[in-house]
C-alpha cells in the first residue's frame, strides 16, 4: 500500500468519528500546549531575570561575608542567614584607595514597618551610602538622592520606592519632604526613585527605602558591620584582575594567609548571570518534564481509543486482509492514523500554547507594567511536533500491532 | 489450478479438538464454476477458507496453480488474495462509511495496480454490476441485493483468476439472490473460475459441478447440466 492511500484511509477513518477524534485528541492539546506554555514562561522568567541583573551593570562586583562556597548552587553562609560581621568599614577604606575600583559602597538591610499618619507598610530598607546610586544605576524620578554628607553625618533622610508612596501616601500627593517611621526613628524623604521592577538581590525597588548606612547601622539595627559590599570595577581594568585585588586587599586586611580560610566571597555579574542562567534553566526544565506528565496522559487516551478502535473494526481489519492487506499495512494504516491524531493535537496544542502566551505577555505588559520578556522558542514549538509525533508512534504501536495480528477469518467472523 | 490432496483442519481449542476436514481430494480447472454443498458443519465454510488462502491446512496438501500453500509467507498469500482472488461474503461486509466507489476501490489499494489506472478499473467493476447509478451513494444506504452486487465489484476489480462465494444469496431474497446468481454465472461464462459454498440446492445447480461435503469428507462429486429453466426464469 503506498503512503499517500495509507494516508488518506487514516485520515478518511479520523474524520469519520469527528467528535471522537476531537476528544481523543484533547489530551495531546492540553499536554502540548501546557509544555509550550511553561517553557515559554521559564524562558520569559529567565529572560526578565537576567536583564535585571544585567541592568546592574557588568563592572559590578559584590562581596558578600562568609566563605565562598565551593558548590555552584550553594551560596556564602552569610547569605544562608547566618550572621558574619567580617566586613566592616576598613574594608571600605581599604578598597577604595585601589586604582582598579571606581567606586565602593557598603550595604545593610533590615524589614521595618514604614508608617506615615495611620498608613503602615512592612518593607525591607537598605542603609548605604550615596555611591550606591551610581553603582546600581538606581535613577532618580522625583526630587534627589541622599548625598555623602548626608551618610557621614547621619542624616534622617530617604529615597523611597515609587509604589510604596503611592501606597503610604496615596496617588495625588507629593511625597517630597514628607516624613515617614521607621521603627520610631523618622526620615524625611527628599527622593522618589523611578519606576523600576524587580531590583538585584531581590528586592523590590518599587517598595523598597533606601537610607544611609550610618543612621541604619547605628539606629535601626544596632551593628557595626555591613550585609555586603558593592564595588564598580574600573573599567579600564579587567573584572577579573579587579576581583583578584579585592580578593587580596581584604586577605591583607582580614590576616588571611591561606586563601582557602577566606571570610569574604566576591562574586561578578558574571557569575550571578551564570548561577541564575543555570537555576532558571533548570526550573524551565523541570516544569516543562511537568507538563509532560499530562502529554503521558494524552497518549494514554489515543492508546485506549486506538484500541477501541481496532475492536469495532475488527470485520474491516478482517475484509482488508482477505482482499490482500499484509499486516504491515494494517500496521501502517493504524499507526498513521494515531500519528496524525496526536500529531494534529500538537499543532493545536501549539497554537493555543502561542495564543496563551501571548495574552499572558499582553495582560503583564498592559496591565501590570512588568518588563516581560515575549518568548515564544522555536525550539519548544519543534519539541512539541516532535513530541506529539513520538506519542503517536509509542502509544499507536500496540493497538496497530493488535490490529495487525488479527486473523482474517476470525476477524470476518467477530460480531 | 486448484488441487487438494488428503486435506486436513483441526481446530484446538483448550483440550478438545475439532477435525473440521478429514482428508478432501479433488481438483478445480480453470474456467470451471464449482458449488461446494454440505449441511451446517459440514466443514464446507472452512475448505473454501484454505482455498481462498485465509486459512492453512493442518495436513494434506493444497497447490494453487502448481504452488503448495506451505511454500508460501504469509505475504505472499496476502499477495495472491489481491491479485488471484476475488470474495464474496454471505454478510456482503462493505466499510458502511464508504461510498460504493470506495468500496471496490479497496482491492487496488493493496495491488501493485498505479493510481491513475484505477477509476477505469472500478467504474467498469460497478457498470458489470449495473449500479453505475449508484457510485457515489454510501454502501449504508443500498439495499442488501445492491450490497452484494458491490462486493461483486470489489472482488472483479482486480481482474481474478478465481471468484470464492461463500453462501452469496444467504442474507439475500429469492429475487436479490437470483440477481446475484446470474452475475456470478456470466462471471464465469467471461472465463473467471467460480468456487461457490451453498447450502442451497437450486444455488449450487448454477454450477457444472456439485462437490457435497458432510462430517469433513466429501460424500459425492456430481456434473450436472446448469440449471437452463431457473435461469429462464430470470431473462
Amino acid at each position: 500500500m503506498i503512503f499517500k492511500d495509507a494516508f488518506k484511509t487514516a485520515t478518511h477513518s479520523i474524520s469519520h468519528g469527528k467528535m471522537r477524534s476531537i476528544l481523543t485528541m484533547l489530551g495531546i492539546v492540553i499536554g502540548i500546549a501546557s509544555v509550550i506554555i511553561l517553557m515559554s514562561i521559564g524562558q520569559s522568567a529567565q529572560s526578565l531575570i537576567l536583564n535585571q541583573v544585567e541592568s546592574i551593570g557588568s563592572n559590578l562586583i559584590i562581596i558578600m561575608p562568609g566563605a565562598p562556597s565551593n558548590g555552584k548552587f550553594s551560596s556564602p553562609a552569610s547569605a544562608r542567614g547566618v550572621v558574619i560581621t567580617s566586613l566592616r568599614q576598613n574594608d571600605i577604606n581599604a578598597l577604595e584607595r585601589e586604582p582598579s575600583i571606581s567606586a565602593v559602597t557598603s550595604l545593610v538591610n533590615g524589614q521595618a514597618s514604614a508608617i506615615y499618619g495611620n498608613n503602615n507598610v512592612s518593607v525591607s530598607y537598605q542603609g548605604t551610602t550615596a555611591d550606591m546610586f551610581s553603582i546600581r544605576n538606581l535613577s532618580i524620578g522625583e526630587g534627589f538622592q541622599f548625598s555623602k554628607a548626608d551618610v557621614d553625618s547621619a542624616n534622617h533622610v530617604a529615597v523611597i520606592g515609587p509604589d510604596l508612596a503611592t501606597t503610604l501616601f496615596g496617588p495625588y500627593v507629593d511625597p517630597i519632604n514628607k516624613t515617614i517611621r521607621l521603627k520610631n526613628v523618622s526620615f524625611r524623604i527628599v527622593g522618589l526613585l523611578a519606576k523600576g521592577g524587580i531590583g538585584a538581590f531581590g528586592v523590590d525597588q518599587g517598595n523598597t527605602v533606601i537610607i544611609p548606612s550610618t543612621v541604619a547601622q547605628n539606629e535601626l539595627l544596632g551593628i557595626s558591620y555591613f550585609n555586603a559590599i558593592l564595588v564598580e570595577a574600573n573599567p579600564q581594568y579587567d573584572v577579573n584582575f579587579v576581583k583578584s585585588r579585592i580578593s587580596f586587599i581584604l586577605q591583607q586586611d582580614h590576616g588571611i594567609t591561606n586563601p582557602n580560610q577566606d571570610d569574604f566571597s566576591i562574586e561578578t555579574q558574571a557569575d550571578i548571570l551564570s548561577i541564575l542562567g543555570t537555576i532558571t534553566s533548570v526550573l524551565t526544565l523541570f516544569l516543562a518534564a511537568i507538563a509532560s506528565i499530562s502529554l503521558v496522559v494524552g497518549g494514554i487516551g489515543i492508546m485506549n481509543i486506538m484500541l477501541v478502535a481496532v475492536t469495532e473494526r475488527t470485520r474491516e481489519i478482517g475484509l482488508r486482509k482477505a482482499v490482500g492487506a499484509t499486516n504491515r499495512d494494517i500496521l501502517e494504516q493504524f499507526l498513521i492514523e494515531s500519528i496524525l491524531l496526536t500529531f494534529a493535537g500538537g499543532v493545536i496544542g501549539i497554537a493555543i500554547g502561542a495564543g496563551v502566551v501571548g495574552l499572558i505577555y499582553f495582560v503583564l505588559s498592559t496591565f501590570f507594567s512588568i518588563g516581560w520578556v515575549f518568548a515564544f522558542p522555536i525550539s519548544a514549538v519543534i519539541l512539541g511536533l516532535v513530541v506529539s509525533g513520538i506519542t503517536g508512534i509509542a502509544f499507536g504501536i500496540y493497538p496497530a500491532r493488535q490490529a495487525a495480528r488479527k486473523n482474517p477469518i476470525d476477524a470476518l467472523r467477530y460480531e | 489450478m486448484i488441487e487438494v490432496k488428503d486435506l486436513k483442519k483441526e481446530y484446538l481449542e483448550e483440550d478438545t479438538s475439532t477435525q473440521a476436514l478429514r482428508g478432501v481430494t479433488f481438483s478445480i480447472k480453470e474456467g470451471e464454476f464449482v458449488s461446494i454443498m454440505g449441511p451446517s458443519g459440514s466443514g464446507k465454510s472452512t475448505l473454501l477458507h484454505i482455498l481462498s488462502f485465509l486459512d492453512r491446512p493442518s495436513g494434506g496438501s493444497y497447490k494453487f496453480y502448481d504452488r503448495s500453500i506451505d511454500d508460501m509467507t504469509d505475504q505472499e498469500l496476502a499477495h495472491v488474495r489481491n491479485k488471484d482472488m476475488g470474495f464474496v461474503f454471505q454478510s456482503f461486509n462493505l466499510l458502511s462509511r464508504l461510498t460504493v466507489y470506495e468500496n471496490v476501490e479497496i482491492p487496488l489499494l493493496y495491488s501493485d495496480i498505479p493510481p491513475v489506472k484505477r477509476e477505469k478499473l472500478i467504474e467498469e467493476a460497478i457498470k458489470s454490476v449495473g449500479l453505475e447509478e449508484k457510485l457515489y451513494t454510501e454502501a449504508a444506504k443500498l439495499s442488501g441485493g445492491q450490497k452484494q452486487r458491490v462486493a461483486i465489484a470489489r472482488a472483479l476489480v482486480t481482474d481474478p483468476n478465481v471468484i470464492f462465494a461463500d453462501e452469496p444469496t444467504g442474507n439475500l431474497d429469492s429475487q436479490s439472490g437470483l440477481q446475484v446468481m446470474k452475475i456470478l454465472e456470466s462471471l464465469h461464462h467471461k472465463g473467471h473460475t467460480v468456487v461457490l459454498v451453498t447450502h442451497e440446492t437450486q444455488t449450487a445447480e448454477f454450477a457444472n459441478r456439485i462437490i457435497r461435503i458432510k462430517d469433513g469428507l466429501i460424500e459425492s462429486e456430481q456434473l450436472i447440466t446448469p440449471n437452463y429453466v431457473l435461469r429462464g426464469a430470470l431473462k
